[in-house]
């Protein structure tokens, strides 16, 4: 999905004038809000992480999901240390907090 | 019966006809002279006749008073007397016949009764020994159900305990781990400094980017 692309079927969208306007554009801002969610890697992380780590993490899922995936950082303290990707629907845990809960699940 | 009565019927007007022939005697002597005229004129059977003082028709009337007398006895005297002789004899006879035939049934009932006694006692000792073997049999089937029965209880008493055991061991360690977990997630947020938090995001960062390689 690119900008172009987008303003090209709002640009028909328009032209077209569909009797239900209101509920295609709606559906189509939908779809625009998944597909951005599938090329954001939002990346939680308790401290501020390096340039290079949030780079390589954005290499490796653009890699993995074959689109661009652009890595935004999310501040949370709850994690205690390392970080949490998530992709969508997809989430990568590598936090402290995120082992010891699988620790504690392993227990049982 | 009839003999009887007849002989004493003779034997009763035996008396009669001498009394008839001593009037007849009596008589005879009168006309003896008579008589002796007669004999010479009519045979030897009117002169024994005349001998004995036989009148012939008061000896006719003698027999035929005799015989009706005799008929009247035997028709309402003798023979009701038979009767009741005959049906007292007949009945005596019957009682006599019905005892024996008592007695005779008396000492088959007795056979009966010993035969069905004995019959009752081997039957009974037959039930008896039969309900003994059942009772026994019964027993032990009770026996061996109430022995299952507990063993079964026991068995599931085992279980809940082995069940009840296994998930207060889960719930100690669910506790443990969650206590784990609480005490070193803050120990850690306390004890790790923002420089070490940094170094821990960037290798897990770089370690999530090489795990898709």
């Amino acid at each position: 999905m690119t900008e172009s692309k987008v303003s090209e079927v709002l640009a028909g969208l328009q032209q077209v004038q569909h009797r239900n306007h209101l509920t295609v554009l709606k559906t189509f801002l939908n779809y625009l809000r998944r597909e951005l969610a599938l090329q954001t890697a939002v990346v939680s992380t308790p401290a501020s992480l390096s340039g290079d780590a949030l780079k390589a993490i954005e290499v490796q899922f653009s890699k993995l999901y074959n689109r661009p995936v652009n890595a935004v950082t999310q501040e949370d303290t709850s994690l205690i240390a390392g970080v949490r990707v998530r992709v969508g629907d997809d989430v990568y845990d590598a936090s402290v907090a995120g082992r010891l809960q699988r620790l504690a699940e392993s227990v049982n | 019966m009839k003999a009887i009565f007849i002989t004493l019927l003779f034997a009763l007007s035996l008396p009669l006809g001498l009394f008839s022939a001593e009037d007849l005697h009596a008589d005879a002597h009168d006309s003896a002279s008579v008589g002796a005229e007669h004999a010479e004129d009519g045979g030897v059977i009117s002169e024994l006749a005349g001998n004995f003082g036989i009148s012939w028709p008061t000896l006719v009337a003698q027999m035929v008073n005799f015989c009706i007398v005799a008929l009247v006895l035997y028709k309402f005297a003798v023979k009701p007397i038979a009767a009741t002789l005959d049906e007292r004899q007949q009945k005596i006879a019957d009682g006599l016949q019905y005892a024996e035939e008592m007695k005779v049934q008396l000492a088959a009932a007795e056979r009966e009764r010993a035969e069905k006694i004995k019959e009752a006692a081997v039957e009974a000792q037959g039930i008896l020994a039969e309900s003994r073997e059942q009772s026994k049999e019964m027993i032990e089937q009770k026996t061996q159900e109430a022995a299952a029965q507990a063993e079964a209880i026991i068995r599931k008493a085992s279980e809940a305990t082995e069940l009840e055991r296994q998930k207060m061991l889960s719930d100690v360690r669910q506790e443990v781990a969650r206590l784990v977990v609480a005490t070193s997630a803050t120990v850690l947020s306390r004890d790790l400094s923002d420089s070490e938090k940094q170094t821990f995001s960037d290798s897990a960062a770089k370690e999530l980017a090489s795990a898709g390689n």
